[in-house]
């Protein structure tokens, strides 16, 4: 069993709240300066983001007629706890302490559940705009959400293993699983990119259209806290699929001394989290948004059989290479 | 694939935006800003005041000897230009036979006191 | 799920301006819509009836801020008719210089707005980037980035010196490589594609029928442009073409005006390289004889008709707007039925609305003494029963 100080430390300093918040503003950060650049304007300074969140939570808290003022509230708690827990699982360093045989199925359990939240809070928001959008939110998760799942779970049918430390052990031991599941690795990228809402899967807040769908009551806190959500939800989901197709923060040789593969761990995180950033960066400056039909069209014709495919060649190999 | 490309291309290259306070942008000499008036030049004729679409320019006594066109005129009186009721439309520079009033290439501002005058 | 009433506007972020849809929507699907114009009447058209006509058109060009120069042209174009005015060859180049690079930076304006809409935010960047360097331009020749004021009864109001006419010309290759660059993102983008292909496609028979005019009509096949089929100022000297498509959908009409930015890239050129010399202007005189008269111009949006009528004084007795916007409208209310609620900014973007521009009409029903819903201004609806009772 691990030092309880140690796990302490783990959840609350590092990697766990703190660093995550932080992180994951600097995240956004450097997501609002990649775009503000190919767009050739200056963006925001460094301390943009946190400067928002402050700003926000010092916002007074609309409350509006009938809304069930406590449950908005929790709402965007929930949904934040649910990320920030999600990351835990998540090795960063190394192996996550942890980590447990089945993990990973709770992290995409949990990084399902801001879409929910959005969705109560549209529902909750008595306006129509707001409505709509939750309607949206959910109607657009049942449309990525199965692609995604397949496509992060053949890491672990390839692995044999659910567990994301275990997937990253095996890929340390064999090859980065991105070699042999690039359309996966591609879909993944793609249910990412629609898990976060960003353009051209941000159709749920549709400035245009409706507004701001589930966001537009939400005042304050509530808002600085759903920001956040999405914020360590870039974080946590980026961290994902550098785990599971990447190889995680795992060197292929083990270095001579515990600290320097930490130290090494450490670096390679930052630069696989960061590579994706910059992928999903680049999606989001370079396309319109969809429309919810069309979504639903290319949903369910290319990406889900794009991952159906992606799970009969891991299936195909596995027989052929690991059965004897 | 040209979205693309631009985009990189963008990233790597300066940012178009001017950054106000610290640079500033070259104004053309033609840029209608803050009317203007040369007293020693007016001779008070009252064409600005007559052209005037927005009818902001009073004739207000200012007895002063001009010379124009090699004589000497003894006027009555001046122009006097409520600044932020000023469009302007540049058609009292057009009109002015002196050249006395005109729009200088300076920022006109704005504000909402209606009584700031310039003469 | 049973219909729901969804109100776009008068506030709303994508609309620019005040303009109200009551739309009635199932699930996703519009099933009517209802629109509620005039939210902001600014009472110009009486208020030009007061001012000599030195100092109307400073007004007039304050109808609108895109196409400003549009509406003093027009009516400089009307009231020199009825004088019997013949401008100078050189006042009627440098107005065709203005007037076409306003086009131009309207229409780079519009394929901003039109990307922004889809939520293409980084187009929208780059159009408005390039719209710059016709600001600039614009700005080196007239003084002002927007409210030109070039015209004037008899000319313009100020010439071009060879230095402006240089630096415009130094601008020119920039931005005709730029547009060429739009040209292939708008057909290469593949959201962009998406959202454009199929929405909102009228047809020649329904542009005519509800009396689209400009790039929308265009769009659709009808080939009717006011600079060539009733030439003014210099265009029936400059080579250039009519732009055309037969797609009819937002598509459509972006190509149109892409097409359109191209050409008038090459008017601009034509007439400062060939810029002839003389005067800029004639002397007017103070008042116009009686009389009437339909002047017509092709505003960026569409036709622009000022009806003028005068009575032997130095003002106008009655002069009445028509602007592009107006005679889109009725496209944009049968062109939403039965389509999804979220082509709804797409499709209303790709008329290019000027909002507060058209809010000048008033109609009453005489019958019971109303308006609608007690809304201000017109109410336009797509439902051939509620028009009948409404209008």
């Amino acid at each position: 069993m691990t030092d309880p100080v140690f796990l302490l430390l783990y959840i609350f300093l590092f990697p766990g709240f703190f660093f995550l918040v932080a992180y994951a503003l600097f995240l956004s950060y450097l997501d609002r300066k990649i775009a503000a650049r190919m767009q050739q304007r200056v963006g925001p300074p460094l301390y943009q983001p946190f400067a928002d969140f402050i700003k926000l939570l010092g916002k007074e808290v609309i409350n509006l007629d009938g809304m069930d003022r406590r449950l908005v509230d929790a709402i965007p708690l929930v949904a934040l706890a649910a990320v920030m827990t999600a990351f835990l699982y998540v090795p960063v360093l190394g192996y996550s302490p942890l980590a447990f045989s089945g993990d990973l199925v709770v992290v995409l359990y949990l990084m399902a559940l801001p879409t929910m939240a959005l969705f109560l809070l549209g529902w909750l928001s008595r306006n129509i705009f707001s409505a709509v959008g939750g309607v949206r939110a959910v109607t657009q998760l049942f449309i990525y959400e199965v692609p995604f799942f397949l496509a992060l779970l053949t890491p672990a049918i390839m692995a044999g293993s659910w567990s994301i430390s275990e997937i990253v052990l095996w890929q340390q031991q064999n090859l980065w699983l991105v070699f042999f599941q690039p359309i996966g690795f591609i879909v993944a990228l793609v249910g990412l990119q629609a898990k976060l809402e960003r353009t051209p899967f941000d159709i749920p807040e549709a400035e245009t259209e409706i507004i701001g769908g589930p966001w537009t009551e939400l005042t304050g806190r509530r808002l600085a806290l759903m920001h956040l959500t999405t914020e360590v939800s870039l974080v946590t989901g980026s961290t994902l699929i550098a785990a599971l197709f990447l190889g995680g923060p795992m060197l292929p040789w083990a270095l001579p001394f515990p600290w320097l593969n930490a130290a090494a761990g450490f670096g390679l995180f930052l630069a696989k989290t960061l590579a994706i950033l910059l992928v999903l960066s680049s999606i989001s400056a370079a396309t319109g948004r969809l429309r919810i039909d069309q979504l639903n069209d290319i949903g369910w014709k290319y990406l889900a059989s794009a991952a159906l495919v992606q799970v009969g060649i891991v299936l195909v190999i596995n027989y052929l290479w690991v059965t004897p | 694939m040209s979205v693309l490309l631009e985009m990189i291309q963008n990233l790597l290259s300066r940012p178009v935006t001017i950054l106000y306070p610290r640079e500033k942008v070259p104004v053309p000499d033609t840029f209608r800003g803050r009317v203007a008036i040369s007293d020693d030049k007016c001779i008070g004729c009252s064409k600005c005041s007559l052209i005037c679409p927005a009818q902001v320019i009073r004739m207000i006594e200012g007895p002063r000897d001009v010379e124009f066109k090699g004589k000497n005129i003894a006027r009555k009186k001046r122009p006097q230009v409520k600044l932020f009721q000023c469009i302007r439309c540049g058609l009292c520079e057009r009109h002015c036979p002196t050249g006395a009033i005109h729009l200088a290439p300076e920022f006109g501002g704005s504000g909402t006191d209606r009584e700031v005058v310039i003469t | 799920m049973p219909e729901v009433v969804i109100p776009i506007g008068p506030q709303h972020p994508a609309l620019k301006e005040p303009v109200n849809f009551r739309i009635i929507a199932d699930g996703e699907k519009i099933v009517r819509l209802e629109l509620n114009l005039s939210y902001n009447h600014r009472g110009i058209e009486k208020a030009a009836e007061q001012r000599n006509f030195i100092r109307v058109l400073p007004l007039l060009e304050r109808v609108c801020g895109i196409c400003s120069h549009s509406h003093a042209t027009c009516f400089a174009k009307g009231i020199e008719e009825i004088m019997g005015l013949e401008i100078p060859p050189r006042a009627r180049y440098i107005r065709t210089i203005i007037a076409e690079l306003e086009r131009m930076h309207s229409h780079l304006l519009w394929l901003g707005v039109a990307a922004h809409e889809i939520g293409f935010n980084t187009l929208f960047m780059w159009t408005w980037r390039d719209r710059e360097a016709v600001q600039d331009t614009l700005e080196e020749m007239s003084g002002n980035r927007v409210h030109y004021n070039m015209n004037e009864i008899g000319g313009v109001r100020c010439d071009l010196t060879p230095a402006q006419i240089e630096a415009a010309l130094l601008r020119l290759p920039n931005l005709e490589e730029r547009i060429k660059k739009y040209r292939e993102m708008v057909d290469s983008e593949e959201t962009l594609l998406i959202r454009f292909r199929g929405v909102g496609s009228m047809s020649r028979e329904e542009a005519l029928n509800y009396g689209a005019v400009g790039p929308t009509a265009r769009a659709s096949g009808v080939d009717y442009d006011v600079r060539r089929d009733d030439p003014y100022l210099a265009y029936a000297e400059v080579p250039w073409n009519v732009v055309t498509d037969t797609r009819g959908d937002v598509y459509g009409r972006t190509r149109v005006r892409i097409g359109e930015l191209w050409e008038s890239s090459q008017i601009v050129r034509f007439c400062l390289e060939n810029i002839p010399r003389g005067p800029i202007r004639v002397d007017a005189p103070k008042n116009a004889p009686k009389g009437e008269i339909l002047s017509r111009y092709e505003a960026p949006r569409g036709e622009l008709a000022h009806y003028i009528r005068t009575n032997g004084t130095d003002k106008v007795e009655r002069i009445d707007i028509r602007t592009p916007t107006l005679a889109n409208w009725t496209s944009v209310a049968v062109c939403l039925v039965n389509k999804n609620l979220a082509d709804i900014p797409v499709i209303v973007a790709a008329i290019d609305p000027c909002l507060s521009c058209t809010s000048r009409m008033v109609v009453v029903n005489n019958e019971r003494r109303t308006n609608g819903a007690g809304a201000p201004g017109v109410q336009i609806t797509s439902d051939p029963k509620n028009r009948q009772n409404r209008m």
